[in-house]
């Protein structure tokens, strides 16, 4: 179906908005394209073990576990979306963005796929307040796409990782650490 | 060609055209949370504090504290709501509308993504249902 989409050292895991405002230059088609470049070999995941990794390495990092390890393989981008300040609430500012990933999700490109959100957060704060808060975060993403979007929920699932796989590992307590992940976790079975 | 045929063609382009005028564009999921985060993200903030998108939690919030809730926002609320339950109705009734369009032009295409691209290919899919569903899905 994606042969069109496929290409000799696929750019996987393309950052699309670390910075600040960029998540506003988000759009469809780049988050369409992105999220459809899909290889033959990429690894099946089983967010469960994600988060039995992530429960068992607080404060010790998951970089090097073998299921986070391999979520480098799968197709996927980066989003900010701002939270209020300790909540599972999504900023107003934030809408938009997670309305783009509606839109892309509900195209006939990718209405067949299941994706994992993935939450992250800095290093400021308890590592194992971050991880809750973070799997919280991710929840409350995925609950707006299945409910007020209307993705059916079989399609999504969410990981929260806290600390412990930081964007910038020099800089453990920068705010680029706080970010989402949305990975393309293959066609529905 | 007599005259009869040329009104009678008139009055059908005539009718199709107050159709399409009288029939909403429907909106991306983007751009309709877009505009309820610009007209209601004060209130949102407000009297909504710690509630999330999901469930209609905003929504019935937002119903809920009409009073404190600014019109704008209330009358943002309502469009929104419609707008994206218009998106939805549009994305699923797409397959029924183009599935004989498909079957036509697209015969031997694989997979959702390459039948779309196959119909939006196809100029004679232009005028017709199929052609206006694509539209409204938000698929060109």
């Amino acid at each position: 179906m994606f042969v069109r989409h496929l290409r000799a050292g696929l750019a996987l895991g393309l950052l699309l908005a670390a910075g600040n405002a960029s998540a506003q230059q988000l759009n469809n088609q780049q988050l369409i394209s992105t999220l459809s470049q899909i290889s033959k070999a990429a690894p099946v995941i089983d967010p469960a073990l994600l988060t039995q990794e992530a429960n068992a390495n607080v404060g010790k990092g998951v970089a090097g576990q073998p299921n986070w390890s391999q979520l480098a393989n799968l197709s996927q981008l980066l989003v900010e979306i701002d939270f209020e300040n300790d909540s599972i609430a999504i900023e107003p500012k934030s809408y938009r963005t997670v309305g783009l990933i509606a839109d892309a999700l509900h195209h006939p490109n990718l209405m067949f796929y299941q994706f994992l959100v993935v939450g992250h957060t800095s290093s400021t704060g308890d590592a194992k307040h971050n991880l809750k808060l973070s799997q919280q975060r991710a929840d409350a993403i995925t609950e707006a796409l299945a409910t007020t979007f209307a993705i059916p929920r079989n399609r999504l699932s969410s990981v929260g990782v806290g600390q412990e796989m930081p964007v910038d590992p020099a800089n453990p307590k920068a705010a680029d650490n706080r970010r989402v992940q949305l990975i393309n976790l293959g066609r529905i079975k | 060609m007599n005259r009869s045929s040329l009104i009678g063609g008139a009055i059908v382009i005539a009718s199709l055209s107050l159709a399409g005028i009288g029939r909403a564009d429907t909106m991306s999921y983007a751009d309709a949370v877009t505009a309820l985060a610009k007209d209601c993200g004060a209130d949102i903030k407000k009297v909504c504090k710690g509630l999330n998108l999901g469930n209609n939690r905003i929504q019935d919030c937002l119903q809920q504290n009409q009073a404190k809730v600014s019109p704008t926002c209330t009358s943002t609320l309502g469009q929104v709501t419609a707008s994206i339950q218009q998106r939805q109705a549009a994305q699923t009734g797409f397959f029924k509308i183009c599935a004989h369009d498909a079957a036509q032009y697209c015969g031997g295409v694989k997979g959702e993504g390459n039948i779309l691209a196959c119909l939006l290919n196809s100029k004679r899919v232009d005028n017709g249902k199929c052609n206006q569903a694509i539209t409204d899905a938000g698929w060109r």
